[in-house]
C-alpha cells in the first residue's frame, strides 16, 4: 500500500472511531461532523473527501458493528444445538447483547433509517440480508431435522421474525430494557410462531 | 357525563354560548396554520419543513405561528394525532368487512397503508418520533394507538369465538407482534416504493404465520 493511500485509510478509520464514540456519548442529532473532525484530529475538508454525509458516516460505523456482529455469529453458529426454536432465540440473544452494549449507537442508526435526508450509500435498519440468510440456514436445517414443517412458508416466517424482533427493541428506547429483557419477550414470541411452523 | 342536578342545564348553555370574534379569527388561524404545516411536512419531511416557511405558507408571522403552537414538534404532534384519529376509524371499518380473522387483520392492515401511501414523509417522520425515549412512550399510549390495538385484540378474540383459534390464542401477544409486522412493512413502502398490492401479500404471509400456531385441529 503507497504511503498517500495508507494515510488515507488511517484518516478514515480515524474518522469512524472519533464519529462512533460521539454518537454514542452526544446522539447522533447533536453530533456535527465539524466536532468529528476536531475529536478525529482532522480537518473538516478531509471528512468530506472520505464521507459525502454525516448519515454516510452512520452508515459506515454501523456496518462495521455489524461485521463485528456476525463475525461473532459466525463463530456460534456450528455450535447451536436443541430445537430450532431454541437456535432462533440463541442467534437473536446475541444480536440483543451485541445491540445493547452501544444502545445510543444502535436508536441513532434507528432513528437514521427515518431520515429525509438518506443518502443513497445509507444501509438503513431492518435492511439486513445477512440476517435474513442466517435464520433460512437455520429453518432449512430444521426441515431437516424434522421440526420445521416442509411445506411451511419460510420466508413469510422470516419476515414475521424481522419484525418483531426489530419492533421488540425499542422497549431498549422507551423502557431502557437491557437484552436480557429483550430477549425474554423475543423468546415468547418466537415460541408461538415456533407453533406455528412444527409438523402436524 | 355524570348526571347531578343542574348539570344538564350547563351543558346546554355552553352549547349555546356563541363564540366570540376573537376566538373565531384564533381557530381560523389555527387551522391556516396546521394546513400549511400539513403541506409542508408532506413535501420536505419534518426536518426540511421550517417555523418561517410554514409561516410564509399560511401568510403570516412566524410570532402569529408561535402564538398558537409552541414549537414544530406541537404543531406536528397536533396533525399526527389527527391523523391517526382517522386512521384508526379507516382501519375499524376495513376490519368489519372481513370473514374470517386472517381477512379482517389484513383489511385493516390496507387500509393503513392506504391511507398513509400518498403521505410518506409524514409516516417516516411520525416512526422516527415513535424511536425517541420521551415522544414515543407517549405516542404508544396515545388514545388512537391504543384503539388500533384494541381493535386487533378484538379481531383475534372473534376468531377464538368463532372457532377459527384456539382458546390459547395468547391474544395480547399475538397482538404485540402482527402491530410489529405491520408497522415493520413501512419501510418497504417508504424506502422501496413498494405498491399497495405487494404491501398487502407481504401483510397476509406474516399474518399467516402468526396465526398459524393458534389455529384449531
Amino acid at each position: 500500500m503507497s504511503i498517500r493511500k495508507s494515510q488515507k485509510e488511517a484518516t478514515r478509520q480515524r474518522v469512524l472511531d472519533a464519529a462512533r464514540d460521539l454518537f454514542e456519548t452526544e446522539g447522533y442529532e447533536e453530533t456535527t461532523v465539524r466536532e468529528i473532525a476536531r475529536r478525529a484530529e482532522v480537518s473538516v475538508g478531509s471528512v468530506f473527501t472520505t464521507f459525502a454525509s454525516k448519515s454516510e458516516i452512520l452508515s459506515q460505523v454501523m456496518a462495521d458493528r455489524l461485521d463485528g456482529l456476525y463475525a461473532e455469529l459466525d463463530r456460534v453458529a456450528p455450535n447451536l444445538r436443541g430445537s430450532t426454536a431454541d437456535r432462533l432465540r440463541s442467534m437473536f440473544a446475541i444480536h440483543y447483547a451485541y445491540e445493547t452494549r452501544r444502545t445510543k449507537l444502535f436508536l441513532a442508526h434507528i432513528a437514521a433509517a427515518y431520515d429525509w435526508t438518506l443518502g443513497p450509500n445509507t444501509r438503513p435498519y431492518g435492511r439486513n440480508m445477512r440476517l435474513r440468510e442466517i435464520m433460512r440456514e437455520l429453518l432449512k436445517g430444521g426441515v431437516e431435522r424434522g421440526d420445521v414443517d416442509a411445506s411451511v412458508d419460510l420466508e413469510g416466517v422470516i419476515d414475521a421474525l424481522t419484525a418483531i424482533y426489530a419492533w421488540t427493541y425499542r422497549l431498549a428506547a422507551w423502557e431502557d430494557a437491557d437484552a436480557t429483557q429483550l430477549s425474554a419477550v423475543f423468546d415468547r414470541q418466537v415460541g408461538l410462531i415456533a407453533d406455528g411452523f412444527r409438523p402436524r | 357525563m355524570k348526571h347531578v342536578p343542574g348539570s344538564l342545564q350547563a351543558d346546554l348553555e355552553a352549547e349555546v354560548r356563541v363564540p366570540t370574534r376573537r376566538a373565531l379569527a384564533k381557530q381560523q388561524t389555527r387551522l391556516k396554520v396546521l394546513a400549511a404545516a400539513r403541506k409542508l411536512f408532506s413535501e420536505e419531511g419534518y426536518e426540511g419543513a421550517t417555523i418561517r416557511d410554514i409561516a410564509a405558507a399560511a401568510g403570516m408571522s412566524t410570532g402569529a405561528v408561535f402564538a398558537n403552537f409552541s414549537d414544530k414538534s406541537d404543531l406536528f404532534r397536533e396533525i399526527m394525532n389527527a391523523d391517526m384519529v382517522l386512521l384508526s376509524e379507516a382501519m375499524r371499518d376495513a376490519a368489519q368487512k372481513g370473514r374470517t380473522v386472517d381477512d379482517a387483520l389484513l383489511r385493516a392492515f390496507a387500509a393503513g397503508y392506504a391511507f398513509y401511501k400518498s403521505q410518506l414523509p409524514l409516516a417516516r417522520a411520525a416512526f422516527s418520533i415513535s424511536w425517541a425515549p420521551d415522544q414515543g412512550p407517549e405516542l404508544r399510549a396515545s388514545p388512537p394507538v391504543q384503539a388500533l390495538h384494541e381493535l386487533i385484540a378484538e379481531q383475534l378474540q372473534l376468531g377464538v369465538e368463532r372457532g377459527e383459534l384456539s382458546q390459547e390464542a395468547e391474544i395480547k401477544l399475538r397482538t404485540q407482534m402482527l402491530w410489529d409486522c405491520y408497522l415493520a412493512n413501512y419501510p418497504e413502502a417508504i424506502f422501496l416504493g413498494w405498491s399497495l398490492d405487494a404491501l398487502q401479500a407481504k401483510a397476509r404471509d406474516q399474518i399467516r404465520v402468526i396465526l398459524a400456531g393458534a389455529r384449531r385441529g
